[in-house]
């Protein structure tokens, strides 16, 4: 049996009214449904981010203002600053993204759209991992802002050398996880884990499905 | 005098349902979800009236959506499904598939196959079934016109072991 001898029987399935019935009134009377909702509550929840992301910002900006010197606390808070930059612009990305969705796209870019807007908390904990190397500018400010001391002046050469060792190896490894988790690597067990484990199943679908088609690209 | 936005987004579901009848039995495996599924598409169609141009086919610009909806929506929570159907009012009613005996065994049987395949190629066939030419099943699923006439023949080519060892 050939696929092409089903078209026919396929297509007189459109005009086989009884199987499905619509309620024409509430139809359009539709302002939004699940998908919009879904969309416009991450929206919000972008906006509440970025807020937060711009108080940060403005505390830092204050903080660097008052003692504006190559000191570690005010160096820490640039590095700090620079970082809920990143996180700033990332949310306004975001806002825009969603606002930018459009059912009406071919498929695999929606997908890509969506994926990219339901991996923000993916994206979220990479910028938090990003930070991790720099784990000692949060030391350096706790210590200044709590308890008044330049904790720099008075740490010893060798712990110097400990702390930036660590950072440097903390800066590898971090940058090739947050290189590997990415929908390219999904095949990768670890990945998909760490995916599923952070976001959810249903991202791990999602890349797997973007995979899938960028695979009959290569 | 024109008829309003409504009355001409009315008609065309109407008239295209049959599409949504077949995407919700393609994508779906129960009749909750179906029902949930259906809403969603045409609600999202209703949304995204607004931007459709005159200039394309209504049909191919509602698979499309329709395609995205079932693609993005299927996977989510199946908890909440069936609670939905439950304690809303329903906007669309889609006859229970398992009964309906005067399906021909053709039909059932290519639903079931289309069951069994991934989500692209479930789409591809969609599109393939309803005649849409090749370069229209690629741009639609933003793939190249080789990649889908790849995967048709890989899809045919399984149906027919399929069919044969059925013996239909």
């Amino acid at each position: 049996m050939n696929l092409d001898n089903f078209k026919e029987t396929w297509q007189q399935q459109n005009s086989d009214t009884a199987a499905i019935t619509i309620n024409q009134t509430m139809l359009t009377d539709m302002k939004v449904n699940k998908q919009m909702k879904a969309l416009n509550n991450m929206k919000w929840a972008r906006i509440i981010e970025g807020v937060a992301f711009f108080a940060i910002i403005v505390l830092l900006g204050q903080y660097i203002a008052t003692d504006f010197s190559l000191s570690a606390p005010t160096i820490s808070a640039v590095v700090l600053t620079i970082f809920a930059i990143v996180g700033l612009a990332g949310n306004i990305g975001q806002i825009v993204l969603i606002s930018k969705i459009d059912y009406a796209k071919p498929v695999s870019q929606l997908q890509k759209d969506i994926y990219r807007v339901c991996s923000h908390k993916l994206q979220l904990t990479k910028l938090l991992l990003m930070s991790v190397p720099f784990y000692l500018a949060y030391v350096f400010i706790g210590f200044d802002v709590l308890v008044g001391i330049d904790l720099f002046p008075h740490l010893e050469q060798h712990m110097i050398w400990i702390y930036s060792l660590s950072s440097l190896l903390l800066l590898a490894v971090t940058t090739t996880l947050l290189t590997k988790l990415h929908y390219d690597n999904i095949e990768i067990s670890w990945v998909k884990n760490t995916i599923r484990v952070i976001v959810g199943e249903r991202l791990v679908n999602m890349a797997q499905f973007i995979n899938n088609i960028e695979s009959t690209h290569r | 005098m024109n008829k309003p936005k409504k009355t001409l987004f009315a008609e065309a579901m109407e008239q295209h349902k049959g599409i949504v009848f077949k995407i919700v039995n393609s994508y779906c495996q129960n009749r909750d979800e179906r029902q949930d599924l259906a809403q969603e598409i045409l609600t999202t169609m209703w949304l995204a009236y607004d931007n459709y141009d005159n200039e394309h086919k209504f049909s191919t610009w509602m698979y499309r959506i329709a395609l995205n909806v079932a693609i993005s929506y299927y996977r989510k929570d199946s908890k909440r499904i069936g609670r939905a159907s439950e304690d809303e009012e329903c906007l669309v009613h889609i006859a229970d598939f398992s009964q309906q005996e005067e399906r021909s065994e053709e039909v059932m049987l290519l639903y079931r196959f289309i069951g069994q395949l991934d989500t692209l190629n479930k789409a591809i066939m969609l599109l393939y079934l309803e005649s849409e030419p090749y370069d229209s099943i690629a741009h639609s699923l933003g793939i190249s016109k080789t990649n889908v006439a790849t995967r048709i023949s890989r899809i045919k080519e399984t149906l027919k072991k399929q069919f044969e060892s059925q013996d239909v």
